[in-house]
């Protein structure tokens, strides 16, 4: 267990009794002592300390010491001009050397190597007294340029350092090492075993070493242990608030659990630090997510104005230039970044990890290769090469690059869980169509092929056709009956909260099994999923994320009647209320949304766009603006030169689109209605009701004290009313929905089967809705419509034999004997206990189809079992004495 | 399966009580007796149940499977019951004295079954059920079963947490069959409700020869109870088990095919023992000849089946495809020769 002290303790310890209650009160207080600023500093009151530290006069013994907290403090805030002055001054000073570390670290920290190297160099020559930290400062100058042999060295020596003298290191020295384990833990990973011990140490020698403190929340975040590093930044941020580092390192830690806050904690370390440049770099890493990769260059511009030979700062300018397709800007960063070392691993992981993230995955293999070229030792390339070759599909050397990067980095989380999901590949069957290679676990493989085959090749032919692009077979379509298996397949972590994700030509999607989220339509995910092969391929994966969902919804809408997101009053309402994201800012909805039903909104926003671009300009603007991103065009770009429009235009069109197609359901929600106050009863409701027929909400109110009263007369009155007013609305509780209920109860069929057909057209995973509705129909002889509903049905949940029965005996009923073959093999393919049976049934369809080939292998199956079954034999006589059915 | 009536019943059985004349001499009169005891539900829902349990299966074996009523009797948490099968509360003397009596009546080559309905409780050899007043112990168990030794017995715990009365029950002759794989396997179980059902409802008989024997109602059994869970999509909490070799491998899923679940698989409720194909035929000597030459087939069908891993999928079909209509060809001329359609 490491040990944790809360502040308090530590000033205490550190100051005395008296100081620190006088410091951690609420009222400021003048700071009075070195000690004082010293821990005024740690606990983010930079401007008293700094303003105290710089009135110490030359005479005060602690002055130097000051000097070298000065520096530090300054450069932590961004005051790098202030540092140097008060740096040079010191070291100008008697006893100067004692300031060359610190003017070393400045000097690094505003890109100035040579002279960052020359101060730790003199500070080492000079012993100075922190000459331990010079000479691991040494080691790091020389293995970001790529001296790897000087920089191991270097670091190799503060094993020995702390193996013979541990027990008279300072904090500052303690740390030194435990950075040292650190890199050394690059190569021998049990060595970051040793860092952790050595950063523990440093903290209990100087419970004030906020520096450690964070290098060590740090430490834990590359490690992967995300409790931990939570815990022990959230030590640090109690203690200091305004830590850059510690600000940034619980942005990363946030960002790494799944969980919002990030930008928040950003903001807070710039305003602090405004040229920080960890922060700087995520502002634009975050930016580039957004796939706004003209601000992402700007902060990474700005990280490099502060400090211009940050190998960070470089690549990830490198990235956002790259992927925003200015390859001239590209080409510079790129050759300004290998200038400072030729050999950076590191660069072309930043870009492999860039291309991957905007879905770039042959790219992003391609540069993880480079890095590995670099330094084979880099393991992170070689998880991002896995990772990377996993999602084109190329298993078996994705596995190996994880392997090896699993064999240098056991900690990586993301690698452990994959490679546990790869073993488990073994359990899954592969088949292929035309156009596709399906891997589907086994015990469910027989009867998904069935459909999925089915499904995929409709679905690739109508893509083709759309987009005029065909995607290079095979695409590989892997199902999940383990929605945390297809989660950590995804993103190598379970949690995912998609049911489906395109890779590209690789698709992976949970098992109409896994019903963590519940039930879910299975088709209209593979249908949507196939969209993005399309749209992502023929755009050279260049199409924003926003269009190509809008797109693949668009596209299930297409398809068929009742799949995909469709509108709800919430929607709307958010719409009203200006919580939708204007279209050109809309990969904000999906990546950085501000209240939970953000995304899902999204999803159908960017369907809507799709409507309105083949309404005003024609299916054929779709596949012009695709050609237009493949070309390297930007959204804007491409917008004006399709739509004639700026984005601000677009926006503005779009809005009115909205008021067009929704403007009298607008106006129904838009209606407040009548105030309700407390104790109000049933027939108050209606009355309300009655007297604004026009108020969605009025009427809505209403229902439910009108059931509760047994009024259901009143409350079918004003469910109708409700209904008409939004007749689309067909979702949980919606007035189609309990007008279903209540027309049951009234014994009035037709409008009961009117209402689930809303329901089963405007929700495509209701699953009750369809096989009741498909009940009714039956009873009323109405097979096609039966048939629909039983369909729909399918697509949610395949599992149910009593669904494949129906679908069978109506297929036979309608004279569609390939159906009712697809339908009898279903049922063998759930392997049901009374299997002779199922296979009687399959051979009687295969017989009445015409296949008798197939009847007969069927029935001897079922007869194997069975020998005598009487119907099977007389089936079998039947078909060997060639009788007709 | 509606179409299943008791004349063909008769008919299958025959071949049913051949396969079995190799291991049992039995007589045409041979019984079946039936003990059921259906324990404390500590709550209502579980006590009403557990009673349904106990009184549908009663039910049926005298209604469908023709168990003499005298030969059934049913024990339940309650003094009283209105059913004709009930025989008061099961307590653990009434369950010994009835073992007693029927240990007093049964012949050899008779069958006992032995099925506790309920809840378990305790593990290893303090594995028990939970009755009223003293529970009934695996020992207990295994002490009554030692009586029986020239019949066939079949002891069937359907209770939760009963996987640890395998291991102790088991050995060669005698089925077990236990709801759960371990003791520790304690939560509600589905399991009893379906094997119950299995011949309550014509659901269970996969092999279509009328009947349905305790393999099919354990594979039934254990078939609807994963699919419950599975739709559920919850952890299956509960692993029934059958052993009848006393090897106790491969319980879980026992085949009838070779090793597991032979004796399982012959194991009918229906009174074993029908002694040949003249008595099948109402000694109509031309039709048990026919007989006699569709048992032969039914061989010919099981040895080519064991053949099976041994064999090309051409060459197996073809062979199989000879016998089969082979046999069909023979059933159809018995059936006209008994004037059947």
């Amino acid at each position: 267990m490491r040990q944790s002290l809360c502040f308090p303790t530590v000033v205490l310890l550190v100051t005395g009794a008296l100081l620190p209650s006088r410091l951690l009160s609420q009222q400021r207080q003048a700071i009075e002592s070195f000690s004082e600023a010293r821990i005024a500093i740690a606990m983010g009151k930079y401007a008293e300390a700094t303003a105290y530290l710089e009135r110490l006069p030359k005479t005060d013994s602690t002055w130097m010491d000051a000097q070298v907290e000065l520096v530090r403090a300054f450069a932590l805030i961004s005051k790098y001009d202030d540092a140097e002055r008060v740096a040079r001054q010191a070291v100008a000073a008697p006893n100067g050397k004692e300031a060359l570390t610190a003017l070393g670290e400045l000097m690094r920290t505003r890109g100035r190597l040579a002279a960052a190297d020359s101060a730790f160099a003199r500070a080492v020559a000079e012993h100075a007294s922190d000459s331990l930290m010079a000479s691991l400062n040494l080691a790091l100058l020389a293995k970001a340029r790529g001296d790897k042999a000087v920089a191991a060295r270097g670091l190799d020596h503060f094993i020995d350092v702390y193996n013979s003298a541990a027990g008279s290191l300072t904090s500052r020295e303690m740390m030194a090492v435990a950075i040292a384990c650190r890199e050394l833990g690059e190569t021998n990973a049990e060595l970051f075993k040793d860092a952790l011990k050595a950063f523990d140490r440093a903290i209990t020698l100087d419970p004030a070493n906020i520096d450690a403190r964070v290098a060590l929340g740090e430490l834990f975040l590359e490690k992967y242990n995300g409790a931990e590093a939570q815990r022990t930044l959230d030590e640090v941020l109690q203690i200091n608030a305004s830590h850059p580092g510690a600000l940034v390192a619980a942005a990363r830690r946030l960002v790494f659990d799944g969980q919002p806050g990030a930008d928040s904690l950003l903001a807070t370390a710039l305003a602090v630090s405004p040229e920080f440049v960890p922060a700087r770099l995520m502002m634009a890493r975050g930016s580039m997510d957004l796939e706004r990769y003209a601000d992402a260059a700007r902060d990474a511009e700005r990280a490099l104005k502060a400090n211009p030979s940050d190998a960070g700062a470089l690549a990830t300018l490198a990235a956002a230039r790259f992927v925003g397709g200015n390859e001239r800007a590209y080409a510079d960063a790129r050759g300004r970044a290998l200038a400072l070392n030729a050999h950076d691993a590191g660069f072309f992981v930043t870009l492999a990890e860039a291309a991957g993230r905007v879905r770039r995955y042959a790219i992003a293999a391609d540069f993880a290769r480079q890095a590995i070229a670099a330094d084979s030792a880099n393991w992170k390339a070689h998880s991002v090469l896995g990772m990377n070759l996993l999602r084109l599909g190329k298993i078996a050397d994705g596995r190996q690059s994880l392997e090896i990067a699993f064999k240098g980095d056991p900690f990586d989380v993301w690698v452990k869980n994959t490679l546990d999901l790869l073993d488990t590949f073994k359990n899954y069957d592969e088949s292929t169509s035309e156009h596709a290679v399906f891997m589907i676990e086994k015990q469910e493989s027989a009867l998904l092929t069935i459909y999925l085959k089915d499904l995929a090749e409709k679905a690739y032919a109508k893509f083709q056709q759309r987009y005029q692009y065909a995607a290079p077979p095979p695409v590989r379509i892997e199902v999940y009956r383990s929605h945390a298996d297809f989660s950590v397949r995804t993103v190598g972590l379970s949690g995912l909260g998609a049911l489906g994700v395109s890779f590209g030509t690789t698709l992976a999607f949970d098992s109409p099994a896994a019903k963590d989220a519940g039930p879910f339509n299975w088709a209209s995910t593979v249908w949507h999923e196939l969209a993005h092969t399309f749209t992502l391929g023929s755009t050279d994966h260049r199409i924003p994320r926003w269009l190509s969902e809008g797109l693949s919804v668009w596209e299930e809408h297409q398809a068929r009647a009742g799949w995909g997101a469709s509108v709800s009053p919430g929607f709307l309402e958010a719409y009203r209320a200006g919580k939708l994201v204007p279209i050109s800012r809309m990969n904000d909805g999906f990546m950085r949304p501000t209240y939970p039903e953000q995304i899902g909104y999204s999803y159908y926003q960017g369907s809507l766009v799709c409507d309105l671009i083949v309404k005003d300009w024609g299916e054929k603007a779709i596949t012009g603006l695709l050609a237009e991103y493949r070309a390297g065009r930007t959204t804007d770009e491409a917008f004006q030169k399709v739509t004639g429009m700026d984005m601000k235009a677009f926006d503005r069109r779009f809005d009115a689109y909205m008021k067009e197609r929704f403007g009298p359901v607008l106006e129904a929600l838009a209606l407040p209605g009548p105030e309700y106050p407390a104790g109000m009863g049933a027939a108050q409701f209606l009355a309300r009701a009655d007297s604004f027929p026009a108020s969605y909400r009025a009427q809505v109110m209403a229902a439910t004290p009108l059931v509760r009263a047994r009024m259901h007369d009143e409350a079918v009155r004003v469910l109708e009313r409700a209904h008409a007013l939004f007749p689309a609305f067909g979702g949980d509780d919606s007035p189609a929905s309990n007008l279903a209920v209540l027309y049951r109860a009234k014994g009035d069929t037709a409008k009961e089967i009117a209402m689930l057909k809303v329901l089963t057209l405007s929700d495509e995973s209701n699953y009750a809705a369809n096989m009741h509705l498909a009940s009714l129909l039956i009873v009323r002889g109405d097979t096609a419509g039966a048939l629909e509903a039983s369909e729909r049905a399918l697509f949610i949940n395949p599992f149910a034999p009593e669904l494949h029965v129906v679908l069978a005996r109506l297929y036979e009923a309608r004279g569609d004997q390939a159906m009712r073959v697809r339908e009898r093999e279903a049922l063998v393919a759930l392997d049901p206990v009374d299997k002779s049976e199922a296979l009687y049934e399959l051979a009687v369809a295969y017989r009445a189809a015409g296949d008798l080939v197939k009847a007969k292998r069927a029935v001897l199956r079922a007869l194997e079992d069975a020998p005598n079954f009487e119907r099977a034999q007389d089936l079998l006589l039947a078909i060997v004495d060639g009788r007709k059915p | 399966m509606s179409d299943r009536g008791a004349g063909r019943r008769l008919l299958s059985s025959v071949f049913a009580a051949l396969v079995a004349a190799a291991c049992f001499t039995a007589s045409a009169k041979a019984q079946t007796h039936v003990l059921i005891a259906s324990g404390l539900g500590g709550e209502p829902r579980f006590s009403q149940r557990f009673r349904a349990l106990g009184a549908d299966l009663a039910s049926a074996l005298q209604r469908k499977y023709r168990i003499a009523a005298p030969n059934i009797a049913w024990f339940g948490e309650d003094s009283t019951f209105a059913d004709s099968h009930y025989r008061g509360r099961s307590t653990r003397d009434a369950l010994e004295k009835e073992i007693a009596a029927m240990r007093a009546r049964a012949k050899a080559g008779e069958q006992i079954v032995v099925i506790f309905i309920g809840h378990g409780a305790g593990q290893e050899g303090e594995s028990r059920v939970s009755l009223p007043g003293p529970d009934v112990t695996v020992g207990d168990v295994q002490r009554w079963m030692a009586g029986f030794t020239e019949q066939r017995v079949a002891v069937v715990n359907l209770t939760s947490g009963s996987g640890d009365f395998l291991p102790i029950l088991a050995t060669p002759g005698r089925v077990v069959i236990t709801a759960t794989k371990t003791a520790f396997e304690r939560n509600e179980s589905r399991f009893a409700e379906f094997f119950v059902k299995a011949y309550t409802a014509d659901v269970a008989d996969v092999d279509k020869d009328g009947r349905v024997s305790l393999l099919e109602a354990f594979r039934y059994a254990a078939r609807e109870t994963k699919r419950v869970y599975d739709d559920a999509t919850k952890l299956q909490t509960e692993h029934a088990q059958l052993d009848d070799n006393g090897t106790r491998q491969n319980t879980a899923e026992p085949t009838g095919r070779d090793g597991q679940g032979l004796l399982a698989r012959r194991f009918f409720f229906e009174a074993p023992g029908v002694p040949g194909a003249s008595i099948a035929a109402g000694g109509d000597q031309g039709i048990a000849a026919l007989y006699h030459e569709r048992f032969a087939l039914e061989g010919r069908v099981d040895s080519l089946r064991a053949l099976k891993p041994k064999l090309t999928p051409a060459v197996y079909d073809a062979e199989l495809e000879i016998v089969l209509v082979s046999l069909a060809r023979k059933s159809r001329e018995i059936r006209k020769a008994e004037g059947r359609p």
